[in-house]
């Protein structure tokens, strides 16, 4: 077997996995009716689309078998963190005192998942959007702009998730 | 249970009211997203939180965790996408002047 088909064959296994555990959580019964079904039209789903599901030059292992407790913390996390910024927010557009800017900095995240996940939790979080993610270089719309310097944005918005994205998906 | 669902809708109730409110308010587009993309988010996030608390273990918990999931995902790419839009076509964002600026600076080390 050719290295490629071989490939291939594990891109298609992926996204055939990860289709198969959201038809679990979304019928949420574990009858083997209903798995065998799930399984066949995940695996017909993952035939077709596994091009755009897994990039042909994304071989690493992490970045398709997420450390799932690290997952669940940063889940948890996440979540904190949107209702802490929401308060804020809520205060800030109350009061009127915004003060908004516009922030550079790096992250130090390697693999794409990491970085994307990485920019899509700071857009959740009230108070900061990104507004370009270019390789490692972000652009982020800040609310209430504490600074400008981009070493200290980078500590304000980004450290707490990186912390734990660097453990997930390296 | 039926009170912590009812603090959540509250919350829910809150954050979608003031983030409207932010969209009629604030000057410029990227701050008017902050406030209703962002706002609404935690808004709806809220309620399903709410719905999962009312239902309890029940098969619809895992269908309202897959929807609040697949919110988690798609929500902020559509924030992303209109403020990429916006920077991209170099609208310039709304700033502070600078002695405003300073005089917030103060007042935060007050």
């Amino acid at each position: 077997m050719q290295s490629v088909t071989r490939w291939n064959l594990v891109r298609i296994a992926v996204t055939t996995v990860y289709l198969w555990v959201g038809w679990v959580l979304f019928t949420w019964s574990v009858a083997p009716r209903t798995l065998a079904l799930g399984l066949i039209h995940s695996s017909v789903v993952a035939l077709l689309t596994y091009p755009v599901f897994v990039e042909h030059d994304e071989a690493a292992r992490r970045s398709h078998v997420p450390r799932l407790q690290f997952l669940a913390v940063y889940l948890l996390l996440l979540v904190f963190q949107m209702y802490v910024a929401s308060f804020r927010v809520l205060w800030q557009i109350v009061r009127g005192r915004i003060n908004p800017g516009v922030v550079h900095f790096r992250t130090r995240l390697r693999s794409d998942i990491a970085r994307v996940v990485l920019t899509n939790s700071i857009t959740l979080t009230p108070g900061t959007i990104t507004l370009l993610l270019d390789d490692d270089h972000l652009i982020v719309h800040w609310l209430d702009a504490r600074t400008t310097h981009s070493r200290y944005a980078w500590t304000l918005v980004a450290q707490p998730f990186e912390r734990l994205l660097k453990r997930i998906w390296v | 249970m039926t009170i912590a669902a009812i603090v959540f809708l509250g919350l829910g109730v809150v954050f979608g009211v003031i983030g409207n409110l932010g969209v009629l308010i604030l000057p410029d587009v990227y701050t008017r997203l902050q406030a209703s993309s962002t706002a609404s988010t935690t808004s709806v996030f809220s309620a399903l939180v709410a719905a999962m608390l009312t239902v309890g273990w029940h098969p619809m918990t895992g269908k309202i965790a897959v929807i609040a999931l697949f919110f988690f995902v798609t929500s902020p790419i559509a924030a992303h996408i209109i403020a990429r839009y916006a920077w991209q076509r170099e609208i310039v964002p709304w700033r502070r002047s600078f002695a405003e600026r300073r005089q917030l600076r103060e007042h935060h080390d007050d």
